[in-house]
This record gives structure tokens, C-alpha cells and sequence, in this order.
């Protein structure tokens, strides 16, 4: 039993050292001015493990740079923006690869590649997370739609995150 | 007037820019951002029938305590009496907002608030008004719209009105009970494209406010036109001219100028 235990440590230590979450772009949603954007900036600022946040205030669109080091979740960042008063409309991430092999339906930590062909990760890819919150609310019933086959996506477990590759 | 008036409609339905919902008169559905703590000060200058002056000053401290409920604690003070600020009494304002439909150019939001105010002032006019006049409460629902670019708010509440004091009693022969509408318009006019936060916002906000007292039928409507300036996105200054359109009612003082500052900090409490 330890020994799995152990096997696992390591399984999920290797899988992490595989992928680094570097950046993200958040774009909120049902903002009507610049004090609206002002509050989800200071939100995202006060995150411990955010080196830096960029705006671009005509699209809404938050891209928030990460330190080398964090354990930060995507939910990390949509309590912010909620907090703010405002809602996720998407959420693109950034991730580091070297030699992560995934597939459709695989779990890599807290990440489940879906719509994903198998293929090995390297360099920078960009991630949309397609989970209730993290897009618009129209979107999400198309999507509940479209992914019955993954068990997992209807589920709404806030802790795992449902991705898809695109780029 | 009513030139200016039709301009001011036409200017805020064509202009093909954001809509804003901070207005001057009504609270939106939205609310503040959660742990922002904000500072208001409402300055009302209105004239009387006898064409005096009467200055109201109504300070404000507000917080988001989480994303669905904010409190406001106000005070209110008048030279109505004497020639001096006199404290006349205090409000306490919640806000709870239950429902939300965002989409990416719009929002649907849904609130319900509440209001009961304690004031000492002598009771001069049928018009029932916690928010400086009154002891009483109000209670209400407010729902906030943005489509195609334009802000539309409306609210309707039930608000009462008790004695003031015991010297100060609520006039018998009066309705003490009243429902209050309101629609508002609001739009960003500058900037065109944002650059950065310190860019200072201009909006224009038109905004109607009836009352109708529920004992006799007896109301009133007026509407507020106003422009707002947004600076460095945590400022707000407001202009407004309150205008009676219409009332069968005792009001003493319904015309007038207002001028509202604001201040907001952001992150004060987790």
C-alpha cells in the first residue's frame, strides 16, 4: 500500500515538474466601466504568486503573469473576479511543457485534457478551461451538451479542471 | 427645457458607446466590489417655494462585504432650521443581490434592498422620504440591464414612514406609506477607446423618480439629467439637476442642483 502511496507522490511530482502554469488571460464578463475593471485588477493583484497583471480595458481582458513559483488554481483566480462582483466570459492558460504525453480524457493533476488527440507536450501551449464558471453561461449548456462522454465534465468538482488545447 | 430635455434623450439612446449603471439616484443590482470600502458625500441644493435655499448634506460610508451583499451608514444634515448644519438624522441601507446573468456585452442583474432611517426633523410635506426626511423604512427590488451598450435600471419599494419624534409625529391625515419607481438611463460618453485607468470617464445619465403615496393616490414624477466624471477609476463626481414633472402632492423643496463625490479603496477587508 505504501509503496503505491509513494509510486503515486511520485507519479503526481513528475507530472507537475511536466507542466508550469506561467500566464493567464481572463476575460470578465458584464463589465461597464473602467472602476468595474479597476476592482477585478486589484483582485487579481493581491493574489500571492502574481508577478504582474496587464489590461487591455477595451476587450475586458486580464492577463495575469505568474511567478516561477505558485500553486495557484484556475479557482483562485475566478473567486477573485467574483469577489470583484463580476464572472468569468474565459480563461485561456499558459502552460510550460516538456515531454508531457496527454490524452483525450486523460488527468494530469488537477487538469483533464479533453478533446485532445494523444500527443506529447513541449514549450509553451495555450489551454482554454471549459468548466461552469469559466465561461459564459450560454456556453457552458452547449458544452454540457457536447461532452456527455467525458463522466467528469457534468460533474462540476470545482477542484478538477477540464481543458482543451488551442495551441 | 424641453428642447434640452429631448437633446439630452436623443444624445443618450444614439451614442454608440458603454453603458454605465453607477447613477447618481438609484443603486444598480450590481454592487460594490467585495472588501472595498467606500466614502460619499451627497450635497443636495434645492429650492423651496419661496425661492430659499435649502442644502442638504448626506455623508456615506459604503462596503462590499461579499460579492452579494454591500451596507451603507448615512447621516443627514440640513440648514433647513437654522443657519447652521444641523445633524437631522441617520440611515442604514442593505443590499443583496440574487441573481445575475452575464454574458459578455451584456448583464442581467436582480437586488433587493432595504432601508430604515431615524430623523428629527419637523415633518413638512407629504412627499415621504427616509433618505433625509423621514424615520421609517423602504424596501425594494431593483433590476439592472445592459444591452446593446445602453444601461437600464429600474427599481420598485414600499417605503413607511413613522412618527420623527414625539413633538415631530407623522401628520394623521397624511398617507404614511408610499411605492416608488424608478427608471434610469446611463451612458459612457468618453473615452471612445480606453488607454488606460487614469483616463477620466464622462457619462450621461437621464433618470425618472415617481412616488405614489398609497393612501390617497396622491403623486409625483421628476426626472434627473446628469453628467458624471469617473477619474482615475476610484473617483466619482456627479452633477444632477433634480426636476419635478409632475405632482398632486405637498413638496416643499422638489427642484433643485446635486452634487455627489466619491471615493472608493479597494482590498480594505478580505
Amino acid at each position: 500500500m505504501k509503496r503505491i502511496l509513494l509510486l503515486i507522490c511520485a507519479a503526481l511530482i513528475i507530472t507537475n515538474a511536466n507542466a508550469q502554469l506561467k500566464k493567464i488571460d481572463i476575460i470578465a464578463t458584464g463589465l461597464t466601466c473602467s472602476m468595474c475593471s479597476n476592482a477585478i485588477y486589484k483582485q487579481l493583484q493581491s493574489i500571492d504568486g502574481v508577478n504582474k497583471v496587464e489590461i487591455d480595458l477595451n476587450k475586458n481582458l486580464f492577463t495575469v503573469i505568474l511567478k516561477d513559483e505558485h500553486n495557484l488554481s484556475p479557482k483562485d483566480f475566478k473567486d477573485k473576479v467574483e469577489k470583484a462582483g463580476f464572472f468569468i466570459g474565459s480563461m485561456v492558460l499558459y502552460v510550460d511543457y516538456s515531454n508531457l504525453l496527454i490524452d483525450d480524457g486523460k488527468k494530469d493533476g488537477i487538469y483533464i485534457f479533453i478533446d485532445s488527440k494523444q500527443q506529447t507536450l513541449n514549450g509553451e501551449r495555450q489551454l482554454k478551461v471549459l468548466d461552469k464558471g469559466y465561461v459564459t453561461a450560454k456556453e457552458y449548456k452547449k458544452l454540457l451538451k457536447a461532452y456527455t462522454k467525458y463522466a467528469s465534465y457534468a460533474t462540476n468538482n470545482e477542484n478538477d479542471f477540464h481543458i482543451k488545447l488551442i495551441q | 427645457m424641453r428642447v434640452a430635455f429631448f437633446l439630452f434623450v436623443t444624445l443618450l439612446i444614439h451614442c454608440k458607446t458603454k453603458g454605465q449603471e453607477l447613477f447618481v439616484m438609484t443603486e444598480p443590482a450590481s454592487n460594490m466590489p467585495a472588501g472595498s470600502i467606500g466614502f460619499r458625500t451627497m450635497n443636495s441644493f434645492m429650492f423651496n417655494k419661496s425661492n430659499n435655499l435649502n442644502y442638504h448634506l448626506m455623508p456615506e460610508i459604503m462596503w462590499g462585504i461579499n460579492q452579494k451583499w454591500m451596507v451603507h451608514l448615512q447621516s443627514f444634515q440640513s440648514n433647513r432650521i437654522t443657519s447652521g448644519l444641523d445633524l437631522e438624522g441617520g440611515s442604514f441601507y442593505a443590499k443583496y443581490r440574487f441573481y445575475s446573468n452575464d454574458e459578455l456585452h451584456k448583464h442581467f442583474r436582480l437586488a433587493t434592498y432595504g432601508r430604515v432611517s431615524l430623523n428629527r426633523a419637523d415633518i413638512h410635506q407629504e412627499e415621504i422620504e427616509t433618505m433625509g426626511h423621514n424615520s421609517g423604512g423602504e424596501i425594494g427590488i431593483v433590476a439592472t440591464q445592459l444591452v446593446n451598450k445602453l444601461a437600464i435600471n429600474t427599481s420598485v419599494s414600499y417605503e413607511k414612514a413613522i412618527d420623527n419624534t414625539s413633538k415631530n409625529k407623522f401628520p394623521i391625515e397624511q398617507s404614511n406609506n408610499a411605492t416608488n419607481y424608478t427608471l434610469s438611463f446611463g451612458r459612457l460618453m468618453f473615452p471612445k477607446v480606453y488607454k488606460d485607468f487614469k483616463q477620466t470617464n464622462i457619462n450621461l445619465m437621464i433618470e425618472f423618480l415617481g412616488q405614489t403615496l398609497n393612501q390617497n393616490g396622491k403623486s409625483n414624477l421628476d426626472v434627473v439629467p446628469s453628467i458624471q466624471f469617473i477619474i482615475r477609476s476610484r473617483a466619482r463626481i456627479d452633477l444632477a439637476y433634480r426636476k419635478e414633472l409632475y405632482s398632486n402632492m405637498v413638496r416643499t423643496a422638489p427642484n433643485g442642483f446635486l452634487v455627489k463625490f466619491e471615493y472608493i479603496f479597494f482590498n480594505v477587508t478580505k
